[in-house]
């Protein structure tokens, strides 16, 4: 175009054409503001991290004592990691193990998860209500609890101090690669994460309407070729959404084979960042974490390769929705007995013999005389438990329960909201770019190693940054990074809960000329009431039970219920550590019970869309 | 339009953005003294550093403080809850806030305050020598103030050039209700068949102390070497690719199925708790020796060990870079080293942070046991606490931890992993 004056004029009319229209287009303005904000908030830490890893960095000055190259280019860190005879330990075998971790706890959640969803969502098992809402019970226990408990049971003369009650009761001593390493790891974590398999698989069973299998079966299909045909590629997304979820949680966990692991030296990628973070080696650290973000991102492009597009069809209820269930005949009680059995162990063993531990004087001495109340009741006593307090008489105590609290509502609202807004903006739009980066750069934060990106929230934070404060040492630091975290799964249900909205209601509340604003209150808020709920408690629980992502960022004012754990584990006051476990856990059932109880039953179904 | 609008938005972020994270670490100007100017100015108003008067002025410390009426302490000890009860007790009117950070983020969080221009911390008093020395004390965060009430009765080694509030030290634990003595007589015992699998020490990652406790190993090399002819009558033979004998002691004692453990109290539990058979010996800390009583362990320290009993780290005390409260600060540090009208012949009766004991000691008074020791030569030993001269021991090297501790970890990551 020739650059005349009228070609500019009509640019200029083209240009405020285009802007007195965004006026009317709020969700295309809450779609840019959410991509510059979360694009700061995500791809700075991101960026961050490369720049680190390709810097020298001020510890690397105590090997090179060249105090000019600090901060210039190298591949020192990458040289180091891949390619010098420190690779193996630092990578190779971490990153083998890690693996193993991912593949054995994805393997064991998934066929668990899938196992229990069909028996009870397809199946005319009894006691079904009561299995369904007790077994998403582990999802809301910190993962590295069930850990807890196997080192009470299994743990063996390795780590000497007190036997585990297996060797106490039954004196039988279980061999090292039973008590510690990849197989109790695996396990541990794989009790933990089946609920996500569970909760996404039988959400979508639940949607797969018996007409469409016995179509099939009329057709002339037989039973498995009904199972391959039909009802597999349905529940296709959500195996393949749980296989991501599961694979990648699992590779960047760190509590778990922390504890597990290390007696016998078996160590993780996580674990690895942590020992080079701790010794403030971030240059290395940083190479791993970036590892774990990679990895990360080809599970998630592996799974829309093989699944498509994410959830890119919804199966409506109400029509004609019919729910045959295969009979277990004679097997019927059997099974919901297995099933019982497993739950107990899974949840309630963990659970009770934390309880028991609470009232121990002496860990491992399971006689009557060896009882007492004071972890729970007592007054300070030097020469108990270096003279903490018992938990209800413990200040420091109550102002965790308080922060932990307060964390995981503000939290839970924000992130609600966050979602909505998300959704909103995401599905108005859907189709354009500016939509597709916006719901991109919401899962981003998916991908980060939590411990990492703890680790660059404490740098980045440190300073003012534009018009930001210093935020370290406060507490909207461990709101803020709570709620980037949590973005992708409340955008997720966010999303879906406005999917089911369709536009011309608002288009005609538009018409009637209802602002933006009342439009979000009278028509769309309350038609998403159930989505914003779920993604909120959704939010409420991960955020009262982390703790990798926010133990760096923590201070003694800020302390939260997970890292009072965490400190009593690590001065051995075990039973403060047990005690304060199962007031955190207490908590998290309360409020879940109290959500269900008020709104209905759909505490959990946000994680059905993450 | 609204693709290009969205480009750009996104274009000006990210150049925003990294121009932010290579912006900062530029250096700050400094005056003569080599102090920079906002500093220098608090140094002449606070009388520290090069503007300290000789002597003291205490009454009018003591009335600044009163006036300044709070001081705020980052501590790695846990401790700090107990002397910080004790202060306000002694000086109604100046409150204490102190944060139980542990020692690595007693360090991290002064810098990362400082460096962000945040002068919140009067106390900063924690471990971890290279840290405190080459990051926080020549980076002039912090400054070294010692007070003359009880500077003649310090040796010149723990005020200079930073004032050490307590000494504290690596053993190695036996189980005195198994072994009616300690079973090993030679460091090197710990790296044959018969103790493979039954040694238990903590992650070195995870504690700064125990670090520094195997990196004055490597640094004693040659006793290490010369210890081992002692026990074999041989000369060690190094494994390939290992530099010198205190290496192939950590390289040894790795490869002896050293049992790691992420917390120091689960290490102290695996020696010393009753009970056990064949209970193991473990390296952790001397102070650790008071959860005999409160958990009734067992544990009793190997001496004599031959060449090293303990591995002597120490606690500092500093002023932290333009403290709010100065004067306080100056107050809590004298109350952290006890009374000056202490003697080696003061008789104390536990428990030492109550009555007359704990006017006498004052901030020692939490640190009062067997695993810990005053620089004050002229304080008295608490019960049970002539075992700290018995041992013979190591002070660690804050260059040598500061310089070498790279090298250490790459070699333990290496050998732990095979």
């Amino acid at each position: 175009m020739a650059d005349t004056p009228l070609a500019r004029s009509a640019a200029f009319t083209k240009l405020k054409f285009q802007l007195t229209r965004l006026r009317y287009r709020t969700d295309i303005i809450l779609s840019i503001i959410f991509v510059i904000v979360f694009g700061f908030l995500v791809l700075v830490p991101l960026i961050k991290i490369i720049i680190v890893s390709l810097t020298y960095q001020s510890f690397d000055m105590r090997v090179i004592r060249d105090m000019k190259k600090l901060g210039t280019f190298t591949l020192y860190h990458y040289k180091r990691i891949f390619a010098s005879d420190f690779s193996y330990a630092i990578l190779v075998k971490p990153f083998i193990n890690s693996l193993l971790v991912g593949f054995g706890v994805t393997a064991m959640a998934m066929l668990l998860g899938s196992l229990l969803a069909w028996a009870i969502v397809r199946t005319d098992l009894p006691w079904k209500n009561f299995f369904d809402s007790i077994i998403v019970i582990p999802y809301m226990m910190p993962s590295w609890v069930i850990a807890l408990a196997w080192l009470i049971i299994f743990k063996n003369n390795r780590v000497a101090g007190e036997d585990g009650m297996l060797k106490i009761l039954f004196g039988i001593t279980p061999p090292d690669w039973f008590s510690y390493g990849l197989f109790p790891i695996i396990i541990c974590l794989g009790l933990h994460y089946y609920s996500y398999s569970y909760l996404l698989i039988s959400g979508a069973l639940k949607t797969v309407n018996s007409e469409l299998e016995e179509a099939g079966a009329i057709a002339g299909l037989k039973k498995w070729a009904v199972l391959r045909k039909i009802t597999f590629p349905i529940v296709l997304p959500a195996l393949g959404s749980s296989f991501v979820l599961t694979f990648t949680r699992s590779m960047g966990t760190f509590g778990t084979p922390a504890l597990l692991g290390l007696p016998v030296r078996f160590f993780n990628i996580p674990t690895q960042i942590y020992a080079s973070i701790s010794m403030r080696n971030m240059g290395d650290a940083y190479v791993l974490a970036l590892i774990l973000v990679v990895l990360a991102g080809i599970a998630i492009y592996i799974n829309s390769k093989i699944v498509g597009v994410r959830k890119s069809f919804v199966t409506m209820a109400g029509k004609g929705f019919k729910n045959r269930m295969n009979s277990l005949g004679s097997w019927r009680y059997p099974v919901a007995i297995i099933i019982l059995l497993f739950l107990f162990v899974a949840f309630l063993l963990p659970l009770l013999l934390l309880v028991w531990n609470t009232f121990l004087l002496l860990p491992g001495d399971y006689s009557i005389s060896n009882l007492t109340t004071h972890f729970w009741i007592g007054d300070s006593d030097y020469r108990i438990a270096s003279g903490e307090p018992g938990i209800f008489k413990n200040p420091g105590i109550w102002n965790g329960v308080w922060n932990s609290i307060r964390l995981g509502v503000l939290a839970a609202l924000i992130n609600g909201f966050l979602g909505l807004f998300i959704g909103y903006a995401v599905v108005r739009n859907r189709g354009t770019r500016l939509s597709k980066s916006l719901e991109a750069i919401s899962f981003a934060p998916y991908v980060f190693p939590s411990i990492a990106m703890g680790a660059i929230y404490l740098g980045m934070f440190a300073k003012p940054l534009g018009p930001i404060p210093a935020l370290y040492g406060t507490f909207s630091l461990l709101v803020l990074i709570v709620v980037v975290k949590n973005i992708p799964f409340s955008s997720r249900s966010g999303i879906s809960a406005m999917l089911q909205i369709d536009k011309s209601l608002e288009e005609s509340a538009r018409l009637q000329g209802l602002p933006w604003f009342k439009r979000f209150r009278k028509i769309l808020f309350p038609l998403t009431k159930s989505g914003f709920l779920s993604g909120m408690i959704l939010t409420f629980i991960t955020a009262m039970r982390e703790l990798s992502l926010i133990i760096l960022l923590v201070t003694p004012t800020t302390r939260v219920l997970t890292t009072i754990i965490f400190a009593y584990e690590d001065q051995e006051e075990v039973q403060h550590a047990n005690g304060v476990t199962l007031i955190l856990i207490t908590i998290i059932i309360i409020a879940n019970f109290i959500v269900r109880k008020f709104f209905g039953n759909k505490s959990l179904m946000g994680l059905k869309e993450s | 339009m609204k693709k290009r609008l969205v480009a750009i938005l996104v274009l000006l972020f990210l150049v925003g953005g990294v121009s932010m994270l290579f912006a900062g670490g530029k250096q700050e100007a400094t005056s003569a003294s080599g102090y920079p100017p906002e500093m220098e100015k608090w140094l002449k108003e606070a009388k520290l550093g090069p503007y300290e008067e000789h002597p003291q002025n205490w009454k009018e410390i003591i009335e600044k403080a009163k006036q300044e009426g709070e001081v705020v302490v980052y501590s790695s000890s846990s401790r700090v809850a107990k002397v910080a009860e004790m202060f306000e007790k002694t000086y109604p009117g100046i409150k204490v806030k102190y944060f139980d950070l542990g020692s690595v983020q007693s360090v991290e969080k002064t810098v990362q305050e400082q460096n962000a221009g945040l002068y919140k911390a009067d106390i900063v008093t924690t471990g971890g020598s290279g840290q405190v020395i080459h990051q926080l004390l020549d980076n002039h965060m912090i400054v070294n103030f010692v007070p003359d009430t009880v500077a003649d009765r310090i040796p010149k080694k723990y005020k200079d050039p930073l004032l050490v509030r307590i000494n504290e030290a690596i053993v190695f634990y036996y189980n005195t209700e198994a072994y009616s003595k300690p079973p090993i007589k030679n460091l090197w015992e710990l790296t044959m068949p018969e103790w493979k699998g039954r040694v238990v020490t903590k992650d070195p990652f995870k504690s700064l102390s125990v670090l520094m406790g195997f990196i004055t190993i490597v640094q004693h090399s040659d006793e290490m070497a010369a210890a081992y002819k002692r026990l074999t009558g041989k000369d060690l033979e190094l494994h390939p690719g290992v530099p010198d004998a205190g290496y192939e002691f950590v390289y040894r004692l790795l490869h002896n199925d050293l049992i790691i453990l992420k917390s120091g109290g689960k290490v102290a539990a695996a020696s010393g708790k009753r009970g056990q058979k064949n209970p193991p010996i473990s390296m952790i800390y001397f102070t650790y020796l008071r959860y005999n009583e409160s958990k009734n362990y067992a544990n009793g320290v190997i001496h004599p060990l031959d060449p090293v009993e303990k591995l002597v780290y120490p606690t500092y005390t500093a002023i932290a870079r333009q403290a709010p409260h100065p004067n306080a600060a100056k107050l809590y540090t004298a109350f952290e080293m006890g009374s000056p009208k202490l003697t080696k012949d003061t008789k104390l009766e536990p428990p030492y942070a109550e009555g007359r004991a704990g006017e006498l000691l004052q901030g020692l008074a939490p640190y009062f046991d067997p695993g810990s020791a005053s620089p004050r030569v002229d304080v008295p030993k608490p019960k049970g606490g002539e075992i700290w001269d018995e041992l013979k021991g190591w002070d660690v090297d804050p260059d040598f931890m500061w310089y070498n501790a790279p090298q250490f970890q790459d070699f333990w990551t290496k050998e732990a992993t095979k």
